[in-house]
């Protein structure tokens, strides 16, 4: 038996694990005790991370379509036909009909060839992939804030904290190595605060627990800052020395008093002194948050104001204190720091600057396009309006993880040419004209770089099934195919080029990347990597406070809709379930797709535990069982997002951040009928 | 039989045995130590791996048979077992097999099961360094074998004191000899007085009844809010056997066993949708119980052998190293 360690393939965590192989086949996994992040520790997912690998689903053959029928084909046939359709529309309808989503869940390496061969060899700066759907906001706000749209800390850092205020986030659930940390942090002394309108298992465990309406998070953020500045528990010299952009924030925030906090958020008044006080008073102070701040329509603002908190109170680059966004796909930061958005290339880098492109020009040896690309969601308008044609998707689902399902689904089927490629079948690549087998994680070699900034290696432990192929090999035949040069040997060699072009990962070598791989920035081969940023200064010099309003949700619940759906996800699952559903102890655990509703709603309208009943909103309608729940408030509904066969996003909103072009996932007005069967 | 075996024919003597039989020995990894088949690389004797080495007899995942449909009819094929050599395992862990023998071997008794523990040999070595979180002395298990095995060896300095216990420990040293010396009577001596340090060093505050009343006062339910349900604890139990039986595959496949849990909610769920013990508080409760008051009444022996890897494993604040739930009780 052997034993490879890797890094799990769930959430952004980014734990340390090996896989037990046997006779060419994966038969356990354990975690690995030296890794400086996970010491030992794992959770569900992770024990079982390499369950469905070898699953007798696994698409193992290209395939292409012909009528309604998709036959087997070879990887020549495949390419040579991939090649020829994206360059003859490219030629009838010019660079901007082609679009590619790359994977969170690839490598950095096959993020950067796929954003390279948009570019590149298509021509089009349309490429993006799911962190649209949740840390854009992060991005922006905290890249224009902060200088960095990343995790300022490390989790290790989270033991020193004396507050931690928690947002949105049911971390328990879904980054239980991050709730590893915060429990710990709490049992040694520490306060936790935590916001999230269900009483999440931390709610319960905090010594605060504020429950705002959901989409009102602007007006609590601002009002808790507004106390603090009234209290002066600011840090005046961090402000002086390090900020700009304070005056006005306060200032803006004196328009939310707590009485007014009080009534549109549904957060008292005493509690929110007490948060204040909590959080103001902590020497060092931390903010967690997930996607329970992102997927609002008005995301890049809640996740400014509370980049205002942290720099208000000083909250920043020290041990123990920082804004620690937890994302959610173990390499979704890769894909972001790899360039897979339509406006950076690697390292953030933006196109728009000439500095910039000359040197990606020179080194790729190509002209490349100026102009922005489309987002994901615009991608998939424009094709449904007809002006994008050509679709590559790698490792994506988007018929089920994107808003919308139905329009979604409309919009991929009228386009000209899909290319999908992906681990299983999924209701993405049933639309596709070329269809492509992928190695997955413990069939290749690459990186991912974790939520706090780790890059670390992943590694081939067993073959992939039949002519199934790690993405950077076909990805690289496509750009020779479409005339651009790819030689590379090995992930190793691609992982040189991003280091000779990214700053931020300029240190980063294979050789390098032992157990614990290192932290970005990694500028030289002789640093040891960074664990805590902005330390003595901010990447543009001072960060930015900017004031933030509230704006009302989109969509709020009516005499028709009257419930507020909120989707999201359950510890079991992951994404749309093509993993999780394939492994068999976490299947078990939640089998069938629920509903969680209030247990007084649920009384009040005659559903029982496991009864089946119909969600409804404006866009659509899905069945699911009854979970009655006490944790959750009144009026409110929550719909994980893993079950193709009840969507949540044939439910969701459409309304988008004009800033980040996130969607509004958390808000939706709905109705709920219990159905007669 | 007993011989002495000098630490730098410590290689020479597992390449001996690795063209024999396939090694599995406590490796040195750059993410900690693993068991794994040795081919010659670093060997961690100084800590026990965090992933026991029972798996190599109750394996995480495992092909019962593979079943082939040919024109209605279906042949069925088993797998062969390899032989195996585990070298270096830690008393506690064989302590644990013994257990594993006893509930396996009880009519009628798992053939999965014997198929792997018969075509395995057990070497195991006697801690002379014990780990923070261990406390085997405790129970009875350790640090020196407590239990039969087929050699034994003991870390005294500059070699290894080796004990062969069975006929095929006689083999195994048989195999080596030309690398191994007499033993001496000061080689005894000298194990003895190593293995009275390691001791004199353990706790004794975690015996069987010590644990069995910390269960009884334990606050289960806020020790159910704080575990996080990895079900680690039970997946790096030596101890822990329970598994779940599936096909994958239509018409050929195979019929798998795999490893499960209590920890996990589904293992308890009945098929209406109740569930006998609904909150991980109460699981967690029913894993100490089979434990500390199941297993001993069936078995004879404790259902923990004090190797204190759940831990190690726990991402919870859970302090389970003698189960400090007393002075959790106060705390909450
Ligand atoms: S916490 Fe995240 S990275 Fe760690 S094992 Fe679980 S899913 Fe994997
Ligand atoms: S219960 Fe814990 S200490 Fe006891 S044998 Fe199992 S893992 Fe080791
Ligand atoms: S290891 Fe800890 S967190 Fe995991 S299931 Fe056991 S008690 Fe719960």
């Amino acid at each position: 038996m052997e034993k490879v360690h890797t890094t799990c393939v769930y959430c952004g965590c980014g734990c340390g694990l090996f896989l037990h192989v046997e006779g060419g086949s994966i038969v356990g996994a354990s975690p690995s005790p030296a890794h400086p992040m996970s010491r030992g520790r794992l959770c569900i997912k992770g024990w079982l991370a390499g369950d469905f690998v070898g699953h007798p689903e696994r698409l193992s053959y290209p395939l292409l379509r012909q009528g309604d029928r998709m036959v087997r084909a070879t990887w020549d046939e495949a390419l040579s036909l991939a090649a020829a359709k994206l360059e003859s529309i490219r030629k009838e309808f010019g660079p901007h009909s082609l679009g590619v989503l790359t994977s969170a869940k690839g490598t950095n390496e096959e993020n950067y060839l796929l954003m390279k061969l948009a570019r590149a060899a298509l021509k089009t700066n349309n490429v993006d992939h799911v962190a649209r759907l949740c840390h854009a906001p992060t991005v922006a706000a905290l890249g224009s804030a902060l200088g960095s749209g990343a995790m300022t800390g490390s989790f290790s850092s989270l033991q020193n904290s004396d507050a931690i205020l928690i947002v949105g986030s049911n971390t328990t659930e879904q980054h239980p190595l991050a709730a590893s940390y915060i429990l710990h942090a709490k049992s040694r002394g520490a306060k936790l605060i935590v916001a999230d309108p269900r009483r999440t298992r931390l709610a319960e465990l905090a010594d605060l627990w504020l429950s705002p309406r959901p989409g009102t998070d602007v007006v609590w953020i601002n009002a808790l800052l507004n106390v603090i500045v009234e209290q002066d528990l600011v840090d005046r010299q961090f402000i002086e020395k390090r900020t700009t952009g304070f005056e006005e924030t306060a200032e803006a925030a004196r328009a939310y008093t707590p009485g007014q906090a009080e009534q549109i958020s549904g957060i008292a008044a005493p509690d929110l002194a007490r948060a204040a006080e909590l959080f103001g008073a902590a020497d060092r102070a931390a903010i967690v948050y997930a996607m329970g701040v992102t997927q609002h329509a008005q995301g890049t603002d809640i996740v400014q104001a509370l980049a205002n908190l942290a720099l208000a109170t000083g909250n920043m680059g020290r041990e123990g204190t920082g804004i620690y966004p937890l994302r959610g796909h173990q390499n979704v930061q890769g894909a972001c720091d790899m360039g897979a958005l339509p406006t950076v290339y690697c390292g953030y880098q933006s196109i728009s600057s000439p500095a910039v492109r000359a040197k990606f020009e020179d080194a790729w040896k190509a002209p490349l396009p100026e102009e922005p690309g489309l987002t994901a969601l615009e991608m998939l308008w424009a094709a449904e309006a007809g002006s994008l044609k050509a679709m590559i998707i790698v490792g994506e689902n988007p018929a089920l993880s994107f808003p919308d399902s139905y329009r979604v689904l409309k919009a991929l089927k009228s386009l000209e040419f899909l290319l999908a490629c992906d681990i299983f079948p999924t209701e993405t690549t049933a639309l596709a004209d070329i269809l492509l087998p992928a190695a997955c994680f413990a069939e290749k070699e690459g990186t991912f770089t974790s939520t706090e900034r780790r890059v670390q290696r992943v590694r081939k432990a067993v073959e992939p099934p039949g002519e199934a192929k790690a993405e950077w090999e076909w990805i690289s035949e496509l750009m020779r195919r479409l005339g651009h040069q790819a030689d590379y040997p090995s992930p190793a060699s691609i992982m040189a080029e991003i280091a000779s072009l990214t700053p931020s990962y300029g240190g980063i070598g294979y050789e390098r990347l032992a157990a614990g791989g290192l932290q970005w920035p990694c500028p030289s081969i002789d640093h040891p990597g960074t664990s805590i940023l902005h330390t003595d200064r901010f990447p543009q010099g001072r960060a930015r406070l900017r004031p933030v309003l509230y704006d009302e949700p989109p969509e709020m619940p009516d005499a028709d809709y009257p419930f507020i759906l909120n989707t999201g996800r359950s510890l079991y699952h992951f994404h749309t379930g093509t993993m999780t559903r394939r492994t068999s102890l976490l299947d078990r655990e939640v089998p069938t797709p629920f509903v969680e509703i209030n247990s007084e709603d649920a009384r009040l309208m005659g559903i029982r535990e496991g009864n089946r009943v119909r969600v409804e909103t404006r866009r659509g309608s899905i069945n699911a069982e009854a979970r009655l729940m006490d944790a959750l408030p009144r009026g409110n509904l929550f719909l994980p997002i893993h079950f193709s066969e009840a969507p949540a996003n044939a439910l969701t909103a459409q309304a988008i951040d004009p800033l980040s072009k996130i969607a509004e996932l958390k808000v939706s007005a709905a109705r709920l009928h219990k159905v007669i069967s | 039989m007993k011989a002495f075996l000098e630490k730098d024919r410590l290689i020479p003597f597992l390449n001996t045995l690795s063209r024999q039989i396939e090694v599995i020995a406590p490796l040195a990894t750059e993410a900690g130590a693993v068991y794994s088949t040795w081919q010659g690389q670093p060997l961690d004797l100084r800590s026990n791996p965090l992933s026991p080495p029972t798996e190599f007899l109750l394996p995480h995942k495992e092909t019962l048979f593979r079943y082939i449909q040919e024109s209605g009819r279906y042949t069925f094929k088993e797998d062969s077992i390899p032989p195996r050599l585990l070298f270096a395992i830690r008393p506690c862990d064989l302590h644990a097999i013994a257990l594993l023998d006893r509930i396996f071997g009880s009519e009628p008794s798992d053939q999965a099961y014997f198929r792997r523990r018969r075509a395995t040999s057990l070497v195991v070595l006697n801690c002379t360094n014990r780990g923070d979180e261990c406390f085997c002395a405790c129970l009875g298990a350790g640090p020196e074998a407590q239990d039969p095995c087929d050699l034994e060896i003991t870390d005294i300095g500059d070699g290894y004191l080796c004990q062969a216990e069975t006929p095929a420990g006689v083999l195994i040293l048989q195999a080596a000899f030309n690398l191994l010396q007499p033993a001496q009577l000061e080689h005894d001596q000298e194990k003895a007085r190593r293995l009275q340090l390691v001791e004199d060093a353990m706790p004794r505050d975690r015996s069987y009844h010590q644990i069995r009343q910390a269960i009884e006062r334990a606050d289960w339910v806020a020790l159910g809010q704080e575990c996080l349900g990895c079900g680690g604890c039970s997946f790096v139990c030596p101890v822990c056997h329970c598994f779940n039986i599936l096909d994958r595959g239509v018409p050929d496949g195979e019929r798998l066993r795999c490893r499960d849990s209590c920890i996990l909610s589904g293992f308890s769920r009945l098929t209406g949708g109740a569930n006998p013990r609904r909150t991980a508080g109460q699981r967690l409760r029913h894993w100490y119980q089979d434990k500390f008051e199941d297993l001993p009444k069936i078995t004879g022996l404790p259902g923990c052998v004090g190797c204190g890897r759940c831990h190690l494993v726990c991402p919870a604040p859970i302090d389970r190293s003698d189960l400090k739930v007393e002075s959790r009780e106060a705390k909450i």
